[in-house]
């Protein structure tokens, strides 16, 4: 993990796992002694934010910004405004982890934050699952990331939920591999569910770091 | 440009509104015509990032009564047009397609329903069950089809393209927010390695030759000018739909021939009355379920068969008694006792219905 501090961005594709895989990493460096911000910057999708889970999260050691649902009007009508302490969140001391939400601009709402260039250590990643049929080939992947904006980096998180083998995260892991040779990156991690993740061990077919998922969305929904 | 949007057939992980875009497309729809509304809104974003890779047409109107209007235009001019909508975009709608009701035109109108009544929550309920059966000033001479989970919204939003071409009458998909937006897998294919084939679609409007040398007029009103005209057409439409109803009723049930209670729920409500149900018949209760998958035309005939043996029926709904409404009115003069989890705009849970039936039990 290192001793430097960590900014990580999750972007990618509708339902792609980003909120899974952002509120996992601001957990895995939580439960790792780290200082964390987890900022919630969906402000187009009034389901699946982190919302409904931020309590949770905190008890956890996990410093959340998000809206509380009591302190909004209108959501998924009329969109939601930056909270103040998002747009400042990058100069917060420690680790910060930026859930961003889907939409067309990808990486752009990073433009609405403070201290981006400032914060060399941001990184921009984008989660993909090959079973999201947007996804589903190299060609498409790299279209698709290319569409994005700043893009550090990939996460290979290929699963159709329960009834996901190991062989379906391997096939993913070779396709996100691919696309990210075309696309000159390099994939961060396999993100998988815990119990998936310890049979696949810590390393995955093509050698990523497996990161074991523990499922909070799904409590999330709205 | 890929020839088709889905060669043989795959495993997807996706939200409900994609999977009816990526049906759409499957089904040879050629245009949506849309205006936004949470929570179908990416019914459209998925229509318009797919539609130029596959040569299809979007066009966004200026709202739904538009957007109802131009999919007839579509469907006139031979297209396989469609549309989709919630909530008070679902209440524009009424009017469109009860001129498709009355010209008997084939149309397709997904619904993904929010809270209401008016703008109420972008969210979910069950609470479109009577526009979308009954709406509009006529006679619901329409096709409901309620879907319960991300399989069947893929396999009956191909299906409504067919029962709609078939059998010339508005069909609806009656989703919900919550399967709107739930992430599940499911999997997705091309209709022609299923066997299914497509109904052709034709003109209406504008079609070869000429009228009174080659062909007949083909004279589609939606205006009358007596009463006993507008009587005679619409003794046809109506005994056309009775006629048709009984091979368009779907249905499914469990446990219905020695239940006490049979818990009569539809669309995404059936997963938690299912669960229920199963559950309370492993603890070895009487207790089985009926659930309408056509909601129009309403599967009356055999639910009332059911309600025959039961000692009583439990309606569970998202909805203060639209379903309800459906189900007294097909069991009219039967004397089983009914009784109601209501629970408008609000998710139900197969706990609370465990909880209930015991109650009742």
């Amino acid at each position: 993990m290192g001793e430097g501090r960590i900014v990580e961005a999750f972007i990618g594709e509708y339902a792609s796992g980003k909120s899974e895989n952002a509120v996992n990493r601001a957990l895995m460096l939580a439960r790792a002694g780290r200082k964390v911000t987890l900022v919630d910057l969906d402000l187009v999708e009034p389901f699946y934010t982190l919302r409904p889970i931020a309590r949770k999260l905190e008890k956890e050691g996990v410093r959340v910004i998000a809206w509380e649902t009591s302190e909004t009007m209108g959501l998924g009508e009329a969109g939601s405004v930056l909270k103040p302490e998002m747009r400042w969140a990058l100069l917060a001391a420690g680790d910060v982890i930026l859930d961003i939400g889907y939409g067309v601009h990808g990486a752009k709402i990073l433009n609405m934050l403070e201290g981006v260039d400032q914060t060399p250590e941001l990184k921009v990643y984008a989660v993909i699952n090959i079973f999201r049929p947007m996804t589903s080939t190299v060609d498409a992947i790299v279209e698709f990331v290319r569409s994005l904006g700043r893009v550090d980096g990939l996460i290979n998180n290929s699963h159709v939920g329960e009834e996901t083998t190991i062989e379906m995260v391997c096939q993913g892991a070779r396709v996100v591999a691919e696309a990210a040779a075309k696309l000159g990156l390099p994939v961060i991690a396999t993100s998988a569910l815990k119990p998936l993740a310890e049979k696949i061990g810590p390393r995955d077919c093509v050698g990523n770091p497996v990161w074991p998922l523990q499922r909070f969305m799904d409590a999330s929904f709205w | 440009m890929a020839d088709k949007p889905i060669e043989g057939e795959k495993k997807a992980f996706m939200t409900g509104n994609e999977v009816v875009a990526w049906a759409a497309l499957a089904a040879g729809a050629e245009i949506m015509y849309g205006y936004p509304i949470t929570p179908q809104n990416e019914i459209m974003h998925y229509w318009t990032r797919l539609a130029p890779k596959f040569n299809r047409k979007f066009l966004q109107t200026e709202d739904e009564l538009s957007a109802g209007f131009t999919t007839i235009g579509g469907v006139l001019a031979g297209k396989r047009a469609f549309t989709a909508t919630a909530g008070p975009g679902n209440t524009l709608m009424q009017e469109p397609m009860s001129m498709a009701e009355m010209m008997r035109l084939p149309t397709v109108v997904v619904i993904q329903q929010r809270g209401g009544p008016s703008t109420a929550t972008v969210i979910y309920s069950q609470q479109e069950v009577t526009m979308t059966t009954y709406g509009g000033n006529g006679e619901g001479l329409r096709i409901v089809y309620s879907t319960s989970n991300h399989q069947e919204l893929f396999d009956y939003t191909i299906k409504a393209f067919n029962t709609a071409w078939k059998y010339r009458f508005p069909t609806f998909i009656l989703g919900d927010g919550y399967q709107a937006k739930m992430r599940e897998s499911l999997t997705i294919y091309d209709p022609e390695v299923r066997g299914i084939e497509m109904v052709p679609t034709t003109p209406y409007v504008l079609r070869p030759g000429q009228i009174g040398v080659n062909r007949e007029p083909n004279h589609l009103r939606n205006t009358y000018n007596t009463e006993e005209e507008l009587y005679e057409v619409l003794q046809k439409h109506i005994s056309a739909y009775n006629e048709v109803a009984p091979e368009i009723v779907e249905y499914q049930e469990f446990g219905t021939e020695d239940a006490e209670i049979v818990v009569v729920s539809h669309g995404v409500v059936f997963r938690s009355c299912k669960g229920a149900v199963q559950e309370l018949r492993e603890e070895g209760l009487r207790v089985g379920y009926f659930r309408p998958i056509t909601l129009r035309p309403f599967p009356g005939e055999q639910l009332r068969k059911v309600a025959e043996r039961a000692r009583m029926l439990l309606i569970v709904e998202s909805a203060y008694g639209q379903l309800a409404k459906l189900v007294k009115d097909a069991i009219f003069g039967c004397s089983v006792r009914i009784e109601g989890l209501f629970k408008p705009g609000v998710g139900i849970t197969s706990e609370e219905v465990v909880t209930k039936v015991k109650e009742l039990l």
